[in-house]
């Protein structure tokens, strides 16, 4: 048998080396595999052993890592690629594969899910197209509706969870305004509760993008069409809000709360177009994009923009995550998602590229707790998890039938989305470690 | 040694003169010229004469060519003794020289400069044994009175030239004063024979032709010829056999000729020759010296050029050679395969065709060679061939040989001209029926569409959403979005309604402006004239403003400021365009007269100036001031279907139905500055970009054409136009309109298929 030849002096002697915990721990020990196995092979491989030592084990897709990178080729060609000697002992650390392995529950909207976050792990927050937020403690369970919008909702944020009675939502929208609701997550779930706006925040000029609160939860900052950023003060009471808590609802006879309004703090001027997008990680750094080709950092404290980044498309979204929550990450109009590291010395150019999508991407999220996964959703209905060891994707969720508008982290193993079929979607069980 | 040298020379010279003689004779005897010479010069002579003599001895009679020898010699020594009559020595001298050539040698000129300087050099070396001679022999030299005879300049100073130059002149020649010497009369045949019958002494006479006389020899000259004949020396003194006498001391001398040490600078090497080599390295190291110089081409021309080649050239046809015939091919061989030769069906269905489809040839086997019959066409074809010759006059054709990338326009990179549109990431869905008109609002955030379902719509350019929906019972011809960001309304052309829309986007304060703005009160009155074209109504339907025109509005048009609307109605003649101001709810008519059918109109985008294109050509009219045109902008296209202004005002594309495009700049003349045939089927819509070098034209063929149209500040510059993209995608049917996004370089399309794309960079 020639083929079998062949196949003797092409096997390399892999060990499996691995961080995760016992149950997935394979016993250590070099085996000869042949060299064109690819990532399928090499995860069965791997089953098998744990198999072996565990007679009730679950099969289980594994990734591949060999120096710190990810295996999406035959073994051979990534040996040949990275100039690895296939002569000694290769170790090859698995890791589980970051891919969803549960899809729950559609929860349907009446409109298009403009905005999802999930930064709560006990609730998923959602902006709809018609002019309603709303909140669910589970696939399926809405338990609050924010009402009280002219317009749809174009993005949601929360602002502070601190009190566990007690949490505070930010919603933008394109009727100008921007409105902040308190909730109690914890009430009744089986009826959903309309939740009218404590405070309604005036001064954009146009349509409001994108809403981003600091972490202390004391602000929250807006971004516009009007091509402004601005900052906005969360207190329910404020000196000048006084005079306004007159004006009040009487129409309604169950929302008798008051309704203060609020004026910009601070504004930005600098962006010449849409902003897009906003985030606030630190406290005194806001990140921006625009539909002006630029990604900007603005000094809270100054009001002054210390970093400019062009890219020479307009742009959706941005985030700022990954390594020392310092790579920032945008995109736009083009079906490119572009990595920035602002502490290279005289970066202007990305550090990495991702090309995988089809069409527009609408937002960008890095996960919280990994400094190499993010996801992206785009227009062409994908959602694609990406870890920056790879240039492709890690796993593409396509369960929507139509645009994707929104998508967020959930919990640290799901990932929420929204989009134009209305529909809320929750992936879950993607184990990052 | 040299004097027997000499002499053996003398003897052998002798010799071959001999002939020659006796003319050198005739010279020695001049009787008559001896009194006619000058007698200053004679003076000058007589010093030269007893100095040759002394020199030449007694040979010098016989032989003219060793006295013209010796004599040059003589020169020699006396540029050395006597240099003060050194100059009119030479003079004669040179003048004796030259006539005893032309007497009696002539083509031994060369031998006798040899001769001579044998001679010099011998005379120089052995001085004093000349000496000697001369001392011994001017005895004799004084007894041979006659010998200065030679040394008189002959009559005649022509010099040695043919003497036929002179056969038809009256004289032979010019005496030493410059008069002519004239010829002796010529007695005829008769009188001659006479003469020399009664001359007793005439068998001694020969005739000097250069001189033209009769010479008669002296006793002594006969013998002296007489004695040559015999072969013998022409002297009688001369004795050939005379004792030897040997000059030369045979013993040994003890030293050498001369005992001087060798000088030192026979040892070392010559400086001047080691500075000369240096030199010569130097220049050919610089350069200056080249070796393998190329061969310097003669620098000649000719003067009137060269006539031979072109005017004969021209003058008579070249050949050119006929077309060769085509070659025989298996099928005619005499013994072709079998596959050649058709069947008889084949045969029969031959019989059948036509006789020009017929084929010539029909292939036929023969066994061999030996069986082949005459060819029957023979001499048929070579008659047509001759006929075909004849008949078809041959011209050469002359092929220009360009390069056909040399003739492209050099053209910038599209990679340079990015961004511009080229891929299609959005589409706006909705529509039930082809999409007419688009039109974005002066943010970019929203477009309003409207379609033949009757229908007017607002998108959300960012996700594609559908804001809101109008929906009418005609079809929208056309919609505009007001261009002032404070006002946004749209405005929408169906059937014989303008509408005005409110979209309720605006902040609170706008609205309040708008639903103003909206509100019909009293109508201001209009005259009678507009009042039966146009009438105010409010919209029931929307809350907006109907405006009612007298025929179909086919086109609308907002100004800058967003006040006035310009309404085109294609079959309202005379009367198609009329404009609306919008806060005074005022129509007016145009004050000037509109020639033919009005397609669309366009405000200036700075200054009050207002385009009308009607089917043929663009007027543009000043709408202050006076009725005519100021200008007209011919197009030359066979029916105009768009215009669009580029935002500086001075340039205007116009898109026509033959799918031609023309950008006209309107400072420079009223023709297209280019004119740009892309489209296969009709324009439907042209569009600028307001920021960007943009523009954009979409056809009927379902495409749309970006490029990249460069104006430049600089006035001499002419604008460059580089077509960008061809932007695919729609479905059959065409693309109705495009637009591009006010700030983005991205470009809309609405399609026939009722969807409106978005194309990116």
């Amino acid at each position: 048998m020639d083929i079998d030849g062949e196949d003797v002096s092409r096997r390399i002697h892999v060990k499996f080396v691995t961080k995760l915990e016992p149950p997935f721990k394979a016993p250590v020990s070099s085996i000869a595999i042949p060299s064109d196995v690819t990532r399928l092979g090499l995860s069965s491989i791997v089953n098998e052993l744990l198999k072996h030592a565990n007679p009730e084990w679950e099969s289980e897709p594994f990734d591949f890592l060999i120096d710190g990178e990810l295996i999406r080729m035959s073994l051979e060609e990534f040996l040949r690629a990275k100039g690895i000697s296939a002569e000694r002992t290769l170790e090859i650390e698995y890791i589980r594969a970051v891919t969803p392995r549960k899809e729950e529950e559609p929860s349907l909207h009446d409109d298009w899910v403009s905005a999802v976050n999930g930064s709560s792990s006990r609730f998923i927050l959602t902006g709809c197209y018609d002019s309603l937020g709303r909140v669910w403690s589970s696939a399926g369970s809405c338990s609050h509706i924010l009402e009280g919008h002219a317009g749809a909702i174009s993005s949601v944020a929360l602002v502070n969870s601190n009190d566990a009675r007690s949490v505070t939502v930010a919603t933008a929208s394109k009727d100008r305004t921007l409105r902040l609701f308190k909730l109690d997550p914890a009430e009744s779930v089986d009826s959903s509760t309309r939740v009218r706006a404590y405070k309604i925040l005036r001064g954009h000029k146009a349509s409001v993008q994108s809403v981003s609160a600091q972490k202390s939860g004391n602000m929250v900052c807006s971004s516009s069409w009007d091509c402004t950023i601005n900052l906005w003060d969360t207190n329910e009471s404020t000196s000048e809000g006084e005079s306004v808590t007159v004006k009040k609802r009487k129409g309604n006879n169950k929302a008798e709360e008051s309704q203060s309004e609020g004026e910009a703090v601070t504004t930005f001027v600098g962006h010449t177009q849409c902003v897009s997008s906003v985030v606030w990680p630190e406290h005194d750094v806001i990140y921006s994009s625009s539909w002006d080709h630029s990604v900007r950092r603005w000094d809270v404290e100054t009001g002054k923009d210390s970093l400019n980044l062009f890219c020479g498309k307009a742009l959706n979204t941005v985030d700022v995550g990954g390594e020392g929550s310092a790579l920032v990450a945008a995109a736009g109009s083009d079906p490119i998602l572009r990595v920035w590291d602002p502490r290279k010395p005289g970066t202007s150019a990305p550090v990495f590229q991702f090309s995988s999508h089809t069409s527009w991407i609408s937002a960008i999220k890095w996960h919280k707790s990994s400094w190499f996964h993010l996801l992206s959703a785009s227009y062409d209905g994908k959602i694609m998890l990406w870890d920056l060891r790879t240039a492709w994707p890690l796993s593409v969720i396509d369960t929507h039938t139509d645009k994707v508008l929104s998508a967020d982290w959930w919990k640290g193993d799901s990932v929420v989305s929204g989009g134009a079929d209305s529909n809320l979607r929750i992936s879950s069980g993607i184990a990052i470690s | 040694m040299p004097k027997k040298s000499k002499g053996a020379n003398k003897d052998d010279k002798m010799r071959e003169n001999k002939s020659k003689s006796v003319s050198v004779k005739s010279q020695k005897h001049k009787p008559a010229e001896k009194e006619l010479k000058p007698v200053e010069e004679k003076e000058v002579i007589s010093l030269k004469e007893e100095e040759l003599l002394q020199e030449s001895g007694t040979d010098s009679d016989y032989d003219a060519d060793s006295l013209s020898g010796s004599l040059n010699s003589d020169d020699f020594d006396s540029d050395i003794f006597d240099s003060e009559d050194d100059d009119s020595q030479r003079e004669t001298k040179d003048g004796e020289s030259s006539e005893d050539r032309s007497v009696g040698v002539g083509h031994e000129g060369s031998e006798d400069n040899e001769d001579d300087d044998e001679s010099e050099q011998i005379d120089s070396d052995n001085g004093e044994e000349d000496g000697s001679d001369e001392g011994s022999e001017q005895g004799e030299a004084v007894e041979e009175s006659d010998s200065s005879e030679d040394e008189v300049a002959p009559r005649n100073t022509v010099g040695d030239v043919p003497l036929v130059w002179y056969k038809d002149e009256k004289h032979i020649g010019y005496d030493i004063t410059g008069k002519k010497i004239t010829k002796k009369e010529k007695r005829d045949k008769l009188d001659s024979f006479l003469a020399t019958m009664d001359d007793s002494k005439n068998w001694r006479k020969i005739y000097d032709d250069y001189n033209d006389e009769e010479v008669e020899l002296t006793k002594e000259e006969s013998k002296i010829i007489r004695r040559m004949l015999k072969g013998e020396a022409p002297h009688a003194d001369f004795d050939p056999y005379a004792p030897y006498v040997d000059w030369f001391k045979w013993d040994d001398a003890i030293h050498p000729l001369s005992s001087a040490p060798e000088p030192k600078r026979r040892f070392i090497p010559s400086k001047w020759e080691a500075k000369m080599v240096v030199k010569y390295v130097r220049a050919i190291r610089k350069g200056w010296i080249k070796f393998d110089k190329p061969e310097e081409e003669p620098n000649v021309y000719l003067l009137w050029g060269d006539d031979s080649a072109s005017d004969q050239k021209n003058k008579h046809l070249t050949y050119i050679p006929p077309p060769k015939l085509k070659l025989p091919g298996h099928d005619e061989s005499y013994n072709p395969s079998l596959e050649y030769i058709p069947t008889e069906e084949e045969k029969a269905s031959y019989e059948l065709m036509y006789e020009e489809d017929r084929p010539k040839f029909i292939p036929k086997r023969f066994t061999s060679l030996r069986s082949i019959p005459a060819y029957e066409n023979a001499l048929r074809e070579s008659f047509e061939r001759c006929l075909d010759l004849y008949l078809c006059p041959r011209v050469r054709k002359k092929r220009i040989n360009i390069d056909p990338e040399s003739l492209k326009p050099k053209l910038p990179s599209r990679k340079d001209l990015r961004p511009y549109p080229n891929s299609c990431y959005l589409e706006y869905k909705g529509h039930t029926g082809p999409v007419t008109s688009i039109s974005t609002d002066s943010s970019g955030q929203w477009i309003a569409s409207g379609s033949t379902d009757g229908s007017v719509r607002i998108w959300e350019v960012e996700t594609g959403r559908c804001l809101k929906i109008w929906q009418f019972v005609e079809a929208i011809k056309c919609v505009s979005w007001n261009p002032l960001s404070s006002l946004p309304i749209i405005a929408a052309a169906m059937g014989r309604d303008l509408v005005i829309l409110n979209t309720e986007l605006g902040s609170d304060e706008e609205q309040e402006i708008i639903k103003e703005r909206l509100h019909l009160g009293n109508l201001p009155e209009s005259d009678a004239s507009v009042a039966a074209i146009v009438s105010w109504l409010p919209d029931e339907l929307y809350g907006g403003i109907k405006i009612r025109h007298f025929k179909n509005v086919s086109y609308i048009h907002w100004n800058r400021k967003g006040d006035y609307i310009s309404t085109v109605m294609a079959s309202g003649e005379t009367r198609g365009v009329v404009t609306h101001q919008l806060s005074k709810k005022l129509t007016r008519r145009l004050k000037f007269k509109i020639r033919g059918l009005p397609v669309c109109t366009l405000f200036h985008p700075s200054r009050s100036y207002f385009f009308i294109a009607t089917r043929k050509d663009v007027r543009v009219f000043n709408l202050l001031e006076t009725d005519e045109p100021i200008k007209k902008l011919e197009t030359g296209l066979k029916e105009i279907s768009s215009m669009a202004i580029h935002p500086s005002g001075d340039h205007l594309i116009v898109g026509s139905k033959e799918g031609k495009l023309c950008w006209f700049d309107t400072d420079l003349s009223s023709k297209p500055y280019k004119t740009l045939k892309n489209h296969p089927k009709d324009i439907t819509n042209v569009a600028f970009h307001r920021s960007y070098p943009l523009f954009a034209s979409c056809s009927e063929d379902s495409t749309a054409y970006v490029f990249h149209g460069m104006v430049y500040n600089d006035l001499n510059q002419n604008p460059l136009i580089v077509p960008l993209e061809i932007l695919r995608g729609h479905s059959n049917g065409g693309v109705l309109d495009c637009k591009f996004h006010p700030r983005q370089p991205w470009l809309f399309t609405a399609g026939a298929d009722s969807i409106i794309k978005l194309y990116c960079h």
